[in-house]
């Protein structure tokens, strides 16, 4: 999910020390600076009253409006100059608005990237960047997986390994793509017998790997205090079966999303200490997935320990 | 940074490893080929369930060994041997010596498929799926818990009717198989004495094809491919030769033929009822006892599953009032309210230990149902037993009819009493199964479970106490899924355990050991 960071505009694109802080997620160009810590805490709200059963989008009555809750605790740190470390440990909880099944909640995934400034380069007004975010995920607790679409995560490890180029003007405004293959493992579910385009006898589900697309076009204002972004994400993994006919989802289907977002974030001072975040997704295409409208709100503190 | 660029190389090194230890997700029971135990050469003379005596289909004496007809098979078996390609091959492994086992595994897998409840239409209502219109939507059959029960008792029972007319044959006729007579032939399987006209492969085959068509109608064109597949594999494999084929498939056909007279008229096609049938069931309940039950969907099924199941005709019970339970504790009483007590505390304290009972009986929509869980369990004790494919399809024969007996006793009973669901007698009660569209008295899973744990323990002395166990955990994995009361599974274990004796003295009286 979202997660933050600091990098300073004026340091990378004119090479002097004159560092800022600003929050950084796995998938943005963004680094924070030797020795500096970001510690965040995110909530995020997410809902949807209509899901792609394949592609056929539907409602159920008996899942009425699905709710779904996250709080989570990040933290990023500047390794070095060019390695960056963000880890993040999220609790979810799930709930639907009717039907006589049971929400659930806990501790999700433990999710540790490290990322890695490759290249900064003077281009004309700007300055090209490259970067890798590499991180590797896997389920904490207990839930289980194999109860959806009401459980909080597919329940397996994710190794994922992303670059991401961006494009930044001397005035401000930045250009970012980035892509990312994730590989998943297996997911262990509670049954030793499932159907997936045939019956499968095995107590193991195989979670489909995916392809994991984010672009943004940025903006940097009030001296960089302000940065504020229009978003696109989509991920599509590679295989999997869809949800049958009025049937619940599992682990194992082939989940496709698109949404479209905006992203602000705020840093009360100029230089370290606290600031905020806000940001918001809507869906706009699915596969075996919830047609969810989400929004999250974030604190950020960020200071230097070296 | 220089020592950075290693670790992309690293991470491709870490993901190779880690998918190397991924656990294997097999679609079908893999187990090594094995030498029967036993002959049975005397399974000519067991009783059979439809068929009145073996007599009573024909098959006429095959040609003999030293026949210019028979050398020509022979001869065409050994070109066909020489040739086989990697899926000839692959399907001869897939098959085994036992295909009993592989035609169970092909109805769970078809279970598993259509085992969807039909959702409602946009306005509302619900369309039933129909046997006349099986493409639909919703596409027929819904094989639930009595349907599939029924579709496995049929299934097996002609398996196993067709085998004893086939031993029948085979030891009245002694025709080796293909490997004895020519010993330039190596067959793919262990070797056996059992005569090999006509093929009780072949038997398998037509019986099986034929019945699941009937249930399946849907999967006419994959249930073609299993079975020409199967049948070259007869040949691939050198344990027959096309004659022997032949005279199985004719076994087949007839015994199918009773099997579906004996479906046509068994009150199945009533047992859905429409809705003024099913009110007034629900209301001579209720003038009765004082309580109903109800769908709790959104909209709400105007129907329960399959109301008039109950009356369906049974196999081993000859009448269902003599399986029929007293009363449940009504709502409100001492006895309910202990248990509704030992529900709500399940749903806020649920261990893990619970959770995984819940969710490993479970066998719901999609899945292959209580039925065909037992039927792995059946599957899994054949091949350790190393049972022949006349005693195998006498286990299945046996389980399913008491399994369907159970069935039918269990729907008498729950809408006989026609008892509420704990998601509609405790107020705000959520649980992590979902609630099935039938009323709660008495557990279909205790039911099914118990009287699939009695044939097994006949049949399995030696792992009774493990099938009780099962039967055990399945009936209360449901009070930990929150959709039944203890009574509903304690005494659906009792039921079930009645409904098995009755299967198991049968299967006493039956001529085999």
């Amino acid at each position: 999910m979202k997660k933050l960071l600091p990098i300073i505009m004026g340091l990378v694109i004119l090479g002097i020390s004159h560092f800022k802080s600003n929050a950084q997620t796995p998938w943005d160009e963004v680094m924070m600076e030797k020795g500096e810590i970001c510690a965040a805490l995110i909530y995020e709200h997410s809902s949807w009253d209509q899901y792609w059963e394949g592609t056929y989008l539907r409602e159920n009555a008996n899942i009425g409006t699905f709710t779904r809750q996250m709080g989570m605790p990040m933290i990023a740190m500047g390794l070095t100059q060019n390695v960056n470390i963000i880890a993040s440990l999220p609790y979810v909880s799930t709930n639907p608005s009717s039907g006589t099944q049971v929400g659930q909640r806990g501790i999700q995934d433990l999710s540790i990237s490290v990322k890695v400034n490759w290249l900064q380069k003077q281009m004309g007004k700007g300055n090209l960047l490259f970067l890798t975010n590499t991180h590797f995920g896997r389920p904490m607790g207990n839930y289980l997986s194999d109860y959806m679409p009401f459980s909080i995560g597919f329940g397996a490890p994710e190794i994922g390994l992303r670059g991401i180029g961006a494009f930044k003007l001397d005035n401000g405004l930045v250009f970012r793509a980035g892509l990312a293959y994730l590989w998943r493992g297996q997911t262990e579910i509670e049954r030793n017998y499932y159907y997936e385009n045939g019956s499968v006898y095995s107590q193991y589900m195989n979670v489909p790997n995916a392809l994991n697309f984010h672009a943004a076009i940025g903006y940097w204002a009030l001296e960089n205090r302000l940065r504020l972004e229009a978003t696109y994400m989509s991920l599509n993994c590679l295989t999997g079966d869809d949800i049958r006919s009025y049937n619940r989802p599992q682990p194992t289907n082939k989940t496709e999303v698109s949404q479209v977002g905006a992203w602000a974030q705020y840093y009360i001072k100029a230089d370290r200490g606290l600031g905020a975040l806000v940001y918001f997704n809507q869906t706009i295409s699915g596969r075996n997935m919830g047609n969810a409208t989400t929004l999250g709100l974030g604190l950020t503190y960020q200071f230097k320990v070296y | 940074m220089k020592n950075l660029k290693i670790y992309p190389l690293a991470l491709l090194l870490f993901i190779v490893v880690l998918s190397s230890c991924l656990e294997e997700t097999p679609n079908f029971y893999e187990f090594e080929g094995y030498q029967f135990e036993n002959m049975d050469e005397n399974g000519g003379t067991w009783k059979t369930i439809l068929v009145s005596n073996p007599t009573q289909i024909n098959i006429s004496e095959p040609e003999s060994i030293s026949s210019a007809a028979y050398q020509e098979e022979l001869n065409l078996l050994k070109q066909r041997m020489s040739g086989l390609s990697t899926s000839q091959k692959e399907a001869v492994e897939y098959w085994t010596n036992n295909p009993i086992l592989r035609w169970n595994e092909i109805a769970l897998e078809l279970a598993a498929k259509y085992n969807l409840i039909p959702g409602p239409n946009p306005d509302g209502t619900y369309t039933l799926p129909n046997a006349t219109n099986p493409e639909g939507p919703p596409a027929f059959p819904f094989a639930h818990p009595p349907y599939t029960s029924r579709m496995l008792a049929y299934l097996s029972v002609a398996q196993f009717d067709a085998l004893v007319v086939a031993w029948h044959y085979k030891f009245e006729y002694n025709r080796m198989a293909p490997y004895h007579i020519d010993n330039s032939i190596v067959p793919a399987y262990a070797t056996s004495q059992l005569p090999s006209y006509p093929s009780d492969g072949a038997t398998v085959a037509a019986v099986s094809k034929e019945i699941l068509k009937t249930m399946f109608p849907l999967e006419f064109t994959y249930l073609e491919t299993k079975y020409q597949e199967h049948l070259e594999s007869l040949i691939n494999s050198g344990i027959n030769v096309p004659s022997d084929i032949e005279a199985g498939i004719s076994i087949g056909e007839e015994v199918v033929k009773l099997a579906r007279q004996r479906a046509s008229t068994d009150g199945m096609s009533k047992a859905q009822t429409p809705k003024p049938v099913s009110d007034s069931i629900a209301n001579s309940a209720f003038e009765r006892f004082g309580w109903k039950w109800q769908n709790m969907e959104t909209p709400q099924r105007p129907v329960g599953l399959t109301p008039l199941f109950g009356q369906v005709k049974m196999w081993n019970v000859p009448t269902v009032e003599e399986v029929r339970p007293g009363p449940p504790p009504s709502p409100g009483s001492e006895d309910f309210e202990r248990d509704v007590q030992e529900l709500k505390k399940f749903a806020s304290h649920m261990t893990l230990n619970q959770r995984r009972i819940a969710n490993w009986w479970e066998d719901g929509i999609g899945s292959y149902t209580p039925p065909g869980h037992w039927n792995k369990f059946a599957k899994e004790s054949i091949v350790k037993n190393k049972f022949n494919p006349l005693r195998s399809a006498r286990v299945f024969a046996y389980m399913n009819t008491a399994i369907m007996d159970a069935g039918v006793a269990c729907w008498d009973t729950k809408y006989y009493y026609h008892y509420p669901r704990p998601v509609e007698t405790i107020p705000g009660f959520k649980t992590i199964l979902g609630t099935p569209n039938f009323p709660a008295y008495t557990s279909g899973h205790s039911t099914f479970s118990a009287a699939a744990a009695e044939v097994l323990s006949y049949f399995f002395p030696d792992d009774a106490t493990q099938f009780r166990l099962w039967a055990e955990e399945a009936a209360v994995s449901r009070i930990y899924g929150g959709i039944h009361y203890r009574f509903d599974a304690e005494v659906g274990i009792d039921q079930g355990k009645k409904v098995g004796t009755y299967a198991v003295k049968r299967a006493k009286d039956d001529g085999a050991r």
